[in-house]
């Protein structure tokens, strides 16, 4: 169809809007990266490459980017994995109503707000005296652990957290995303003789490519978004910075020490960082499966 | 035969009872709010080991319905939340609906450029948003979390793949009737698209809903703060008031999840929509 009007009037609108609170901001945040920038000083010095060089002797940034780095991938993987076994348990029941009993259970913690569950998380879950955790560790005849007061534990319990928190969007992506997989492939094999665990390999994990690839791209550019958490759940971002990531440091840098020309530096990185993992993502999923 | 549907049955419960595990390692997070809720913040300190409150009381959420304006904290979420899911269909659909039924210059580009967008974190843009909404006047005030969100690349590339499968012919015939453009997509395109229009309301509501870092960024007073961000600021304030914190948490989890448990088949259908596509 045309109708040249119609079409400016809509898209004229929408894309002012996109250049005025996306594509601006992503200019204007290159450019401050180059600036030595303190939004309550009037004048802002250029200083070409210094931030960039800055971020290379700053031991704060490094610790930030490991663990995000870390913080990531380890929940991304372990996200995917157990919400495709979770996805797999659930749909090897016939009946509705177990099945949506389960993805309701499951999707429950997405819906709460992030910042409630880290309270809830980090004042009566993780605490080491009156935590629930230690409750049940010491139940179970097991000893105490510091979770959030011990540098080597604080990122375990923040992935445990998030784990818990987010799983649910992926297990009813990966439950919708089977459900679409016809069940003769699954009869024609098992004739053929295939265990469980090749019926796995050689049909649901080649046909759920789409989803799969889908699901993980997603993930992986949430994660290293996440934020709430690591400013809620833990104060001022843990023992020796255990729980600092680029997220919280940028916050940090920008918004409580005013150094915007440097937190814009930082925030290039994590662009830059995300940017990259699309791209390579999209070439490596050229291959498409059809069925 | 007979054997073999034994074993298939007792295989099936022992998945039964692996889920149903986990499922009450999703489920204590929640208990455990609501049980400390009902304890006194020195019942929870001093007898850690109670799983019941000894002494069931409603002293924390009269606290935190009395000392803070709990209920200005509500309408300030309900309002931004609204308006943005409200402007997000409109603009998505209407926009899904042009990138795919009309014809014109550069359009593939453009279809670009708003995917792109996508994949920009909200750090990225954050800092100069923060000055912008600043010079504009509107720091600290609920235009702040308005204004920068109506245009949602993921609503119109939603929108645009259920466009797609509108038949051409059934809007051709439609104008050859006589019909407006803007009668079609009201009349027409709208009605076609609902499953995508209620996947996308649920996605945008439970985003701004939930929503701490632009409201963290773009306000400063108590009085206009969304709920996420004032809980962050009332456990701040009452560091020591467990109970208290507890019941804070459970009013601002309570709205959502009473939503989700009576519209959650469809929120169930709407979230696997949107990765199908």
């Amino acid at each position: 169809m045309k109708n040249k009007k119609f079409v400016r009037i809509v898209l004229i609108p929408v894309f002012i809007h996109m250049i005025v609170f996306i594509i601006m901001p992503i200019v204007a945040g290159l450019g401050m990266s180059f600036l030595d920038y303190n939004p309550l000083r009037s004048i802002n010095e250029f200083i070409g490459f210094s931030n960039f060089e800055r971020l290379l002797a700053d031991d704060n940034f490094k610790i930030a980017l490991v663990n995000t780095l870390v913080f990531v991938i380890v929940t991304v993987c372990i996200n995917i994995i157990l919400s495709l076994v979770l996805a797999q348990l659930i749909n090897m029941f016939k009946s509705n109503k177990t099945r949506s009993l389960f993805r309701m259970i499951f999707f429950l913690p997405c819906v709460a707000p992030l910042v409630a569950s880290s309270v809830v998380w980090g004042k009566s879950i993780f605490p080491t005296v009156n935590g629930l955790a230690n409750m049940i560790l010491n139940a179970l005849g097991l000893s105490s652990v510091n979770w959030i007061g011990d540098p080597s534990m604080v990122m375990i319990s923040i992935i445990i957290f998030t784990i818990w928190a987010d799983i649910g969007y992926n297990v009813i992506l990966f439950t919708a995303g089977l459900d679409g997989i016809p069940k003769d492939y699954y009869e024609a094999a098992e004739l053929d003789g295939a265990n469980g665990f090749q019926k796995f390999r050689y049909i649901t994990v080649p046909l759920l490519g789409r989803t799969f690839a889908f699901v993980t791209l997603m993930t992986l550019i949430s994660h290293f978004q996440m934020f709430a958490q690591f400013s809620v759940m833990i104060l001022r971002n843990g023992p020796a910075n255990s729980g600092l990531v680029l997220t919280s440091y940028i916050y940090k840098t920008a918004f409580e020490t005013k150094d915007m020309g440097y937190a814009s530096a930082i925030s290039m990185v994590l662009f830059i960082i995300i940017l990259g993992i699309t791209m390579v993502q999209q070439k490596a999923n050229k291959v498409d499966w059809e069925y | 035969m007979k054997l073999k549907i034994k074993r298939e049955q007792v295989v099936r419960f022992s998945i039964f009872l692996l889920l149903a595990l986990i499922a009450v390692f999703f489920i204590l997070p929640y208990i455990w709010m609501i049980l400390n809720s009902f304890k006194s913040t020195k019942e929870i300190l001093m007898s850690p080991k109670n799983i019941f409150p000894e002494h069931f009381t409603l002293d924390a959420y009269i606290k935190v319905l009395t000392n803070s304006p709990f209920f200005t904290w509500f309408k300030n979420s309900a309002f931004i939340t609204i308006t943005n899911t409200l402007v997000i269909l409109f603009v998505s659909a209407i926009v899904g609906y042009v990138f795919s039924k009309y014809e014109f210059r550069f359009k593939k580009t453009l279809f670009m450029i708003v995917l792109a967008t996508m994949m920009v974190p909200a750090q990225t843009t954050m800092i100069p948003s923060f000055l912008l909404i600043d010079k504009l006047g509107l720091y600290n005030t609920a235009g702040a979390l308005i204004f920068p969100t109506f245009v949602n690349a993921f609503g119109i590339y939603l929108c645009k793949q259920f466009c797609d499968e509108i038949p051409a012919e059934i809007i051709e015939s439609a104008k050859l009737d006589g019909a407006g453009d803007i009668t079609i997509f009201f009349r027409i395109v709208l009605p076609m698209i609902k499953p995508a229009i209620g996947a996308l309301a649920i996605f945008t509501f439970l985003t701004y809903w939930n929503d701490y870092l632009n409201p963290l960024i773009m306000l400063s007073e108590v009085k206009n703060m969304t709920l996420p961000l004032a809980l962050s600021f009332f456990a701040q304030q009452h560091t020591a008031d467990l109970a208290a914190q507890m019941a804070a948490s459970a009013l601002i989890m309570i709205p959502v999840t009473i939503v989700f448990m009576t519209f959650q088949k469809y929120f169930i259908k709407g979230i696997a929509m949107t990765g199908m596509k």
